[in-house]
């Protein structure tokens, strides 16, 4: 054995050793959680209290009732209609601003975080007192004469799909920008000088350069909004029944243990659903682009 | 200096540490484990006061969370919970739970015998009773065109897109049961079908379903109608007095929070002394005005002031009206109860 192979034997062990943390830590809160879930999801609810240990696929077969597939249904309409509201929105909007000279983009990264320092719930309250019966934009209405009496705009459909955007945007805007900054201007330019229109060398080069990070923010924006139910009950007045609403109540409130596994292992499912579709369109292995 | 330092940081910790220890051998404490807020800083105070035990008011969020707690200490740690009728029934079933001994607590006759005997504690040897939320209807007689004497009124068209409920499915599944003229525990999962049916016409009508702060929401004109909390309808009486308040004609449906001492309490005396404290007439009345919810001790209710009273106590009138409390029920019924109130829910946002 010469000297670079020990080198090496010893470099890998510490390295085992060194990623130990992670291994445990994934086991503890990773592993461990969704094991605990997925047999959970087979078990029966007990009468008064808890679960006991008697197997049954009863919890899946109860998913097939129409209403507990509605709220799959409900979910998959407002992930997909955020998404591409997401996606209108952020895409322009990082790309500009990485276009922006130094300072100015620096400034607008900065505001596009600013949000993250507060509490996402407070954010969404803010938006409440915003959205309510003869609250600003209410009375800001009426004092432009556009609407002669109280309009309500909260608890309503548009609500929570704005609460959505607003909460989503920053992913797409973050993941879009820094995949156009790093972009090689020079081919763009390449195009240009071969005779391509703006159009046709945005399509045929910015964006498929870009690409990762617009599929980044999708992913970034979809897999949350499948799981974000507490927007919907805060904004939506509990009307809109997502696949999150069911489990938190049937946790919560109806103590149906078994029943709420079940349907976050189909929850988990659908998402990963999504990532997968995501590494066949990209080619990709990881998630590119986001910060 | 460093070396100085550290040594003086640790004497300083070990003197703190043997004052702290030293304190709670000399002082008698009592754990109190309840939900933040049900008690008046001056009642604490003055329990601390009149009997030198120190108090030490431990929070849950949730009934759950408690009952978890004390299964964990096997009963011990806390001298004395309070908390929701349903869990008590789940607690003393586990033996969780020691028997009262009513002769610490003279005041015990004081208790309003509507709120005893009831499921969880039928034979009144756990529990005493502190606080009662009662089903009412509150709304805004300006806002709604005509006069709401019970659910039914609610399926009325004009109040279309104006009405705000809690989400609790056994309160707003049993206002449709009690619509159909059945009880709030029935196990029957056609009688329950028939409810949600019933409800399917309801949907129009609702405007929001939330359990938190949902007086704001009566306050502010975003709805005309509410089925809340009872501390939420009192919250919105005092602050607006004008909103009508209505025992529904279709029957009463309450809940009770009582306080039991755990079975390995370390302080079941203290916690004696503290029931029969909270019991004494005068402060029952300064209990429940602070906490809003209705008076569970009868002799306290000549004590509560004119401005609460009429919202704090059951009415005279409805003394011989059917009241029923909300029961746990079979896993089987309660399950058809999620379902049927999901489905209701799916349709008011259509």
């Amino acid at each position: 054995m010469n000297t670079f192979e020990k080198l090496r034997r010893k470099r890998s062990r510490s390295y085992t050793l060194a990623s130990l943390p992670l291994v445990i830590f994934t086991i503890v809160f990773v592993l461990g959680p969704m094991v605990y879930m997925v047999i959970l999801s087979f078990l029966t609810r007990a009468e008064s209290w808890g679960v006991v240990a008697e197997f049954t696929f009863d919890n899946y077969a109860d998913i097939l009732e129409p209403v507990y597939l509605e709220s799959a249904v409900q979910s998959l309409k407002l992930a997909f209609t955020t998404t591409i509201i997401v996606c209108a929105v952020g895409y322009p909007f990082g790309y500009f601003m990485a276009k922006l000279p130094e300072a100015r983009r620096r400034l607008c990264v900065m505001l596009v975080m600013v949000p993250f320092w507060t509490s996402s719930l407070i954010r969404l309250y803010g938006w409440m007192i915003i959205l309510r019966a003869n609250g600003p934009l209410d009375s800001a209405l009426m004092a432009l004469g556009i609407t002669d009496a109280p309009l309500k705009l909260l608890y309503t459909y548009p609500a929570v799909l704005a609460g959505m955007v607003y909460a989503l945007l920053p992913f797409m805007i973050l993941s879009v920008y820094s995949s156009v900054e790093k972009m090689d201007w020079s081919l763009v330019e390449a195009a240009r000088d071969l005779g391509a229109g703006a159009v046709r060398a945005f399509l045929t080069v910015t964006l498929k350069l870009t690409l990762p990070g617009l599929m980044t923010g999708i992913i970034l924006t979809f897999v949350p909004s499948m799981g974000l139910f507490f927007i919907a009950d805060i904004l939506g007045g509990n009307k809109v029944v997502l696949i999150g609403t069911v489990i938190q109540e049937q946790l919560m409130k109806v103590h149906n243990w078994p029943f709420a596994a079940a349907l976050s292992v189909i929850l988990m499912a659908m998402t990963s659903a999504m990532i997968i579709l995501y590494r066949k369109v990209t080619g990709s292995k990881e998630l590119e682009g986001a910060i | 200096m460093k070396k100085l330092l550290s040594i003086v940081l640790a004497a300083a910790l070990v003197f703190s540490l043997a004052a702290v220890s030293g304190c709670s051998e000399k002082q008698e404490t009592l754990t109190l484990y309840t939900w933040e807020g049900m008690f008046p800083q001056e009642i604490l105070d003055g329990f601390e006061k009149d009997t030198g035990i120190r108090i030490n008011y431990v929070n849950f969020d949730y009934d759950e969370t408690m009952l978890a707690k004390l299964q964990a200490a096997n009963g011990g740690d806390y001298d004395l919970v309070i908390a929701d009728d349903y869990i008590i029934e789940t607690v003393i079933a586990e033996g969780l739970a020691q028997k009262l001994d009513l002769s610490k607590l003279p005041s015990y006759d004081g208790i309003n015998p509507v709120y005893q005997g009831q499921f969880y504690d039928p034979t009144n040897e756990y529990t005493v009773p502190y606080g009662a939320g009662v089903q009412t209807i509150v709304y805004d007689p300006e806002a709604v065109g005509f006069e709401i004497n019970g659910y039914a009124d609610l399926w009325n068209e004009q109040l279309a897109d104006s009405l705000g409920i809690i989400a609790n499915y056994r309160v707003i599944n049993g206002m449709a049961l009690k619509v159909l003229g059945e009880s709030y525990n029935t196990e029957d999962l056609e009688t329950i079908d028939a409810a949600g049916d019933l409800l399917a016409d309801l949907a129009p009508n609702i405007r929001l379903i939330k359990d938190d702060y949902l007086e704001d929401d009566l306050l502010s004109g975003e709805i005309n109608a509410a089925i809340m909390y009872t501390s939420q309808v009192t919250g919105a009486k005092m602050a607006r007095p004008s909103l009508e308040i209505v025992y529904p004609e279709e029957g009463i449906g309450f809940g009770i929070m009582a306080g039991f001492i755990p079975s390995n309490a370390p302080n079941p005396d203290a916690a004696h002394q503290f029931l029969e404290y909270i019991l004494d007439p005068e402060r029952a009345a300064d209990c429940f005005e602070y906490l809003g919810y209705y008076c569970t001790t009868l002799a306290a209710e000549q004590y509560i002031s004119e401005e609460y009273r009429s919202f704090l106590t059951i009415p005279a009138e409805f003394a011989d009206t059917e009241m029923e409390m909300i029961e746990n029920i079979s896993a089987e019924a309660d399950s058809e109860h999620a379902l049927v109130w999901s489905e209701f829910k799916t349709l008011c946002g259509q």
